[in-house]
């Protein structure tokens, strides 16, 4: 059977935006969050190539704050290289979640496609899209959200869905409840028909006669005032479209059995890239390296090494280490769990564990750069920003260095600025 | 004549202000750090000035090009590829600096500042005869620094003592240089320290000579010193042109005010206080010891103390803040909120107090 011309997807990676990505200083002075490299690729690309696995994916956008030139380059270099097109949209002010959507559906159906995919930026997971969108075809629905089992106690962090269990119906939506209502959440990626651009309408206009109506009963000012304040074309997508439409037999669920997490932290960013390299060794094993210390470095676990890196083979790297171009790493080094950046010198017998080391920065002899690896917690990995000299022998513990210091003493537990 | 301004590097000891401008443009006394430095040498006829920078020279040219048509005086940059230390940025800028009329030039630290005695400063040169004069001011520890041990009549140095552990002198350098020619004959393209090379070097051949310097002096370059700074600035200032002073039955001692901000009903402003352009100061607001840069609104009832607020930022209704709390640029602080020594990076709203001094990224 022939997949049908008129079948095409497009997707939409809701991308932030910088004044919204202080939780990711230091790292955000030198580069927008969605260009971070995790396990050696921006941390766009994960999402953008599990949508180029997509049959008949005519376009790719990215929606989000940023100025049109941070992503000018990365977007006309992915475009030729995975042979799709991609186009960054600049949003001129917030639209929430679905108005954002919303206000660039004219772009977005230009190819008339029968599928919308979006999908958050900042999501680390599997990305099982051809098998969701099969549910989704199955199910028959205007949207199908991906989801999650996680545990009880943290289900509240999210927004908590509660599906019926035979037909996957979404039954009810809750954002980030006081009390337990279900330990499914949402992922963050969904598919959508057309028909949810209508929907997102309804919800706008249906907002904007509120507005209209100028008495307000007792009742209504006890409402929550920001229901109240949001502009017509302010449009979140959990709040106003899966809450509502939850039980009409219009949205439906696909549950992940994979790995699932948010990058929201620096910290989270080294588990990422753990996982994402972890996935490498399912997926593209060759975009992992090895050795054994012969005639390169030992390599343990899985590890990403840039072409342009030079690591002596001596040291031993690994697991969950990422180390990107024109790095080098000098004779005797042990790097374990970490993100080495572009054209850091790591020079002899130094250590690095739990840690991300920043563009141009340099570690020096028998120093160690370390942190517990508690990726929730604000000092749990160690981050040396961009051009951080360590001097010979220092040791740095729990710490966040901002871009262009030099340490010649050792800290622990600090905040250098 | 001219002159040398050692600009140097990021800055970063006076971050968040940094993350926002470049140090010689954050706002002193409502007016950018280096602009002070720069009308100084204006006043006793420079007539170029060379700023030697090893960062951001774009930011910083379009504020020059303003700051030389107001001034009339001409803005080089001289910009180090890689760090050369106190001495070595004399030598990159050599061809800017000597202009074969054999005239002495002035070589002066971006962090610090003081009266500027400068004319005084030539007299002395001339006066001495040698190849290099500097400026010397008393401090109370000077084992914190590089002490001057010099001759106390003719000021003729004898030599420099990096931070003592006996008492030899109380005498540091206070960053202020007026060198001849020949200096730069002494100085090699290289990574260089004016106090451990170039200086021992002179006054190993008598040629040295030190200037107390009148009036106050300090290094800028960190916030718990740059709050003491204004301190000493607006004391200065009193005496010099007090009229410049904000005077009125809600001002108390020294407070510098910009002719644009706006102060309400009820305050207490003072003392040693600065408010920037387009402030506004709401009804019944307290402030000592405080810088406020350009643009930013303080909310009714508000007590600051201590602390420097960032540009446009704001800080809420009854909030108090106190204790050395640095607001970077465009940081907002809620309503009844409570800083102690909260140091926060710009483009933040806190909506929880800081009870104890904590970096806020």
């Amino acid at each position: 059977m022939e997949s049908s011309d008129q079948e095409k997807a497009v997707a939409v990676i809701m991308v932030g935006g910088p004044t919204k990505g202080t939780r990711f200083r230091p790292l955000s002075f030198n580069t927008p969050k969605p260009l971070f490299p995790l396990a050696g690729q921006p941390m766009v690309h994960h999402p953008i190539s599990a949508c180029k696995r997509l049959p008949n994916l005519a376009h790719i956008f990215l929606i989000g704050f940023y100025e049109e030139r941070e992503f000018a380059l990365y977007v006309s270099s992915i475009s030729s290289e995975l042979k799709v097109p991609v186009r960054y949209l600049k949003e001129d002010k917030p639209h929430g979640s679905a108005g954002g959507l919303y206000y660039f559906r004219n772009i977005i159906m230009e190819d008339n496609p029968s599928h919308v995919f979006l999908l958050n930026c900042d999501v680390c997971c599997s990305f099982p899209l051809t098998e969701m969108l099969e549910a989704h075809k199955r199910y028959g629905g205007m949207g199908t959200v991906l989801v999650i089992k996680v545990s009880a106690e943290s289900a509240n962090q999210f927004g908590e869905l509660v599906a019926d269990t035979i037909t996957n119906e979404l039954l009810h939506y809750t954002e980030k409840p006081e009390t337990f209502v279900s330990d499914l959440i949402n992922c963050g990626v969904y598919i959508f028909t057309p028909d949810v651009f209508t929907a997102i309408q309804e919800v706008s206009t249906h907002r904007e006669g509120q507005a209209n109506i100028r008495h307000l009963s007792s009742f209504e000012t006890l409402q929550s005032p920001t229901s109240r304040a949001l502009p017509v074309d302010f449009i979140r997508l959990d709040q106003d479209i899966l809450s509502p439409f939850a039980g009409k037999k219009q949205l439906y669920t696909y549950e992940t059995m994979d790995f699932w997490e948010q990058i929201k932290t620096p910290g989270m960013s080294v588990k990422c890239s753990g996982l994402y390299l972890a996935q490498f060794r399912l997926t593209s094993p060759h975009l992992l390296a090895a050795g054994d210390g012969t005639k390169s470095a030992t390599i343990v676990g899985d590890v990403y090494v840039h072409p342009s890196a030079k690591v002596h083979p001596t040291a031993k790297i690994g697991p969950s280490v990422s180390i990107s171009a024109n790095v080098r790493v000098g004779a005797g080094v042990r790097l374990i769990s970490c993100i080495i950046l572009d054209d850091v010198e790591v020079q002899e017998n130094a250590v690095v564990i739990n840690s991300i080391v920043g563009w141009k920065s340099s570690i020096g002899k028998w120093s160690r750069v370390q942190a517990d690896g508690d990726y929730n917690a604000k000092l749990g990995i160690t981050i040396l920003g961009e051009a951080v000299t360590v001097e010979d022998e220092v040791v740095v513990i729990n710490s966040i260095v901002l871009p262009n210091k030099t340490l010649n003493l050792s800290v622990q537990d600090e905040i250098i600025l | 004549m001219k002159a040398l301004i050692l600009v140097g590097g990021f800055g970063t000891r006076l971050r968040p202000l940094t993350l926002s401008v470049p140090k010689p443009l954050v706002d002193f006394a409502n007016k950018p750090m280096i602009l002070h430095q720069i009308e100084a040498l204006k006043a006793i006829g420079v007539t170029e000035v060379v700023l030697a920078i090893n960062y951001q020279p774009e930011i910083m040219l379009n504020f020059l090009k303003e700051f030389e048509k107001k001034l009339d005086i001409k803005i080089t940059c001289s910009q180090e590829t890689e760090p050369l230390g106190t001495a070595g940025p004399l030598a990159l800028a050599r061809d800017k600096l000597i202009d074969g009329s054999g005239e002495p030039f002035f070589v002066l630290n971006s962090d610090v500042i003081s009266e500027y005695p400068l004319k005084e400063m030539i007299d002395f040169h001339k006066g001495h005869g040698g190849e290099a004069s500097i400026m010397v001011t008393k401090v109370d520890e000077p084992s914190k620094y590089g002490v001057v041990v010099m001759e106390e009549t003719t000021g003729k140095v004898e030599k420099f003592v990096e931070k003592p552990k006996i008492f030899v002198g109380n005498k540091i350098n206070a960053g202020i240089y007026l060198l001849n020619p020949s200096v730069l004959d002494r100085i090699e393209l290289r990574p260089t320290s004016i106090e451990k090379e170039v200086f021992p070097m002179i006054a190993g051949e008598n040629k040295l000579y030190a200037m107390v310097l009148p009036g106050f002096w300090m290094d800028i370059g960190q916030p718990k010193d740059y709050i003491t700074g204004l301190r000493l600035y607006l004391d200065s200032l009193r005496k010099k042109s007090s009229a410049e002073l904000e005077a009125g039955s809600n001002i108390v001692g020294n407070v510098l005010v910009d002719e644009s901000a706006v102060i309400g009903q009820g305050c207490l402003i003072g003392p040693d206080v600065a408010i920037g352009p387009g402030c506004i100061i709401e009804s019944g607001v307290r402030l000592s010891r405080c810088t406020i840069m350009r643009g930013v609104r303080i909310k009714k009832h508000a007590c600051i103390s201590s602390s420097i607020i960032g540009w446009h930022s704001t800080v809420g209704r009854w909030a108090r803040v106190e204790n050395m709390t640095i607001l970077g640029e465009d940081v907002h602080l809620g309503d009844e909120v409570y800083s102690n020594g909260g140091v926060v990076l710009p483009h933040k709203e806190i909506k929880s107090s800081i009870l104890k001094p904590e970096i806020v990224m």
